[in-house]
């Protein structure tokens, strides 16, 4: 199962690529074929926040449960990942922003909440690095992923939509319906789905190698 | 203070800090300023609008398109003259974001750039075809 789960998963995402160019319509009002952007940029901003959110799980494990390193390096990856996700959302979108506005940055409301996100967790990352104490490191990132659970829902989901921004409705829109073609709701879905999976399949590796690593150090120390 | 109470101490801060975000943040983590504040013509600033329907003119002689925007929450006018060409989906624009300076003399905004926010509708697009 363990050998067949990654080949699974890149079969599921090349259908989904697939999927994204010849199944799925363009969407109206789009330039070009720029709707297409769609079926990655909001599974990767997804993902994104499901990685703070994870990690946030994770911190709370770690301060409950006995310190174990393992919650505090879960917690770390998670932020890892969900900073490289995010980053990715953020130059999809873009690239997107060039094609249709006409400028790849331009402040927006939903630009600059993702960016901050983006800088708050970086911090985290600051944060690690600077302390050497294991279980101080450990006790001072849970606090600070748990702080990230005010900041980033509010950043994410409740600013952007209390501004004017010139970003498309949000796939939920504010009526809470998914007004979307079935086929592109198929997709985007389908993808979610993968990208979901992906973040906790590299999520596993990553820990497992961090945790090598760690076993490494102690090995020669 | 018992280890409850420090909890509360906590989760009050956390609540007050979100508050104060959510107020203070707003005016600062937008770049779209209202137009009485443009129309003082001190700076380059961003407005944001929907575009009044038949307002739209091309000057071909002088590149320029003129067109009015309106701001959905006041329904206070604001004309606009682009120097340059035509923005591809501009016809299909439901609001456009003119960044520039407001001329006092020509009361106008003078815009040196604009971005166009299209309808999203994540609906199927007709295909057309032409032969």
């Amino acid at each position: 199962m363990k050998k067949t789960l990654p080949w699974l998963l890149w079969l599921w995402i090349s259908a989904v690529i697939v999927g994204a160019f010849y199944y799925a319509p363009l969407a109206q009002g789009f330039i070009g074929k720029s709707s297409r952007i769609l079926f990655f940029h909001v599974p990767m901003a997804w993902v994104s926040f499901t990685a703070f959110i994870a990690a946030a799980v994770w911190s709370v494990l770690y301060l409950m449960k006995g310190r174990q390193e393992s919650h505090d390096r879960a917690a770390a990856v998670a932020i890892q990942l969900g900073l490289l996700f995010g980053i990715l959302a953020t130059v999809t979108g873009a690239l997107w922003a060039r094609v249709m506005w006409g400028a790849f940055w331009n402040w927006d409301p939903r630009q600059t909440s993702i960016l901050i996100s983006l800088l708050f967790y970086a911090a985290y990352l600051a944060l690690r690095g600077a302390v050497d104490d294991p279980e101080k490191r450990g006790r001072l990132s849970a606090a600070y992923a748990l702080l990230g659970m005010v900041v980033t829902p509010f950043l994410f989901w409740v600013m952007p939509r209390l501004t004017y921004t010139l970003h498309p409705e949000p796939v939920v829109n504010a009526n809470g319906k998914v007004e979307m073609e079935s086929r592109m709701v198929q997709v985007l879905l389908a993808s979610t789905f993968a990208f979901t999976i992906l973040f906790f399949w590299m999520h596993n590796l990553h820990c497992r190698l961090q945790a090598l690593l760690a076993r490494k150090v102690e090995a020669q120390e | 203070m018992n280890k409850k109470g420090y909890y509360l101490l906590g989760a009050t801060l956390l609540l007050a800090f979100a508050g104060f975000s959510a107020t203070a943040f707003k005016e600062t983590l937008t770049p779209y300023v209202p137009y009485e504040m443009a129309r003082k013509g001190d700076r380059v600033v961003q407005v944001a609008g929907a575009l009044e329907k038949g307002s739209s003119s091309y000057v071909a002689q002088e590149e320029s398109l003129y067109f009015t925007l309106q701001d959905p929450k006041t329904k206070e006018n604001m004309d606009v003259r682009y120097k340059g060409l035509k923005p591809a989906n501009f016809e299909d624009a439901i609001s456009i974001v003119a960044i520039g300076r407001y001329d006092e003399t020509a009361r106008k905004f003078e815009a040196d750039k604009l971005l166009v926010k299209c309808p999203s509708k994540y609906q199927g697009a007709e295909v057309k075809t032409y032969s």
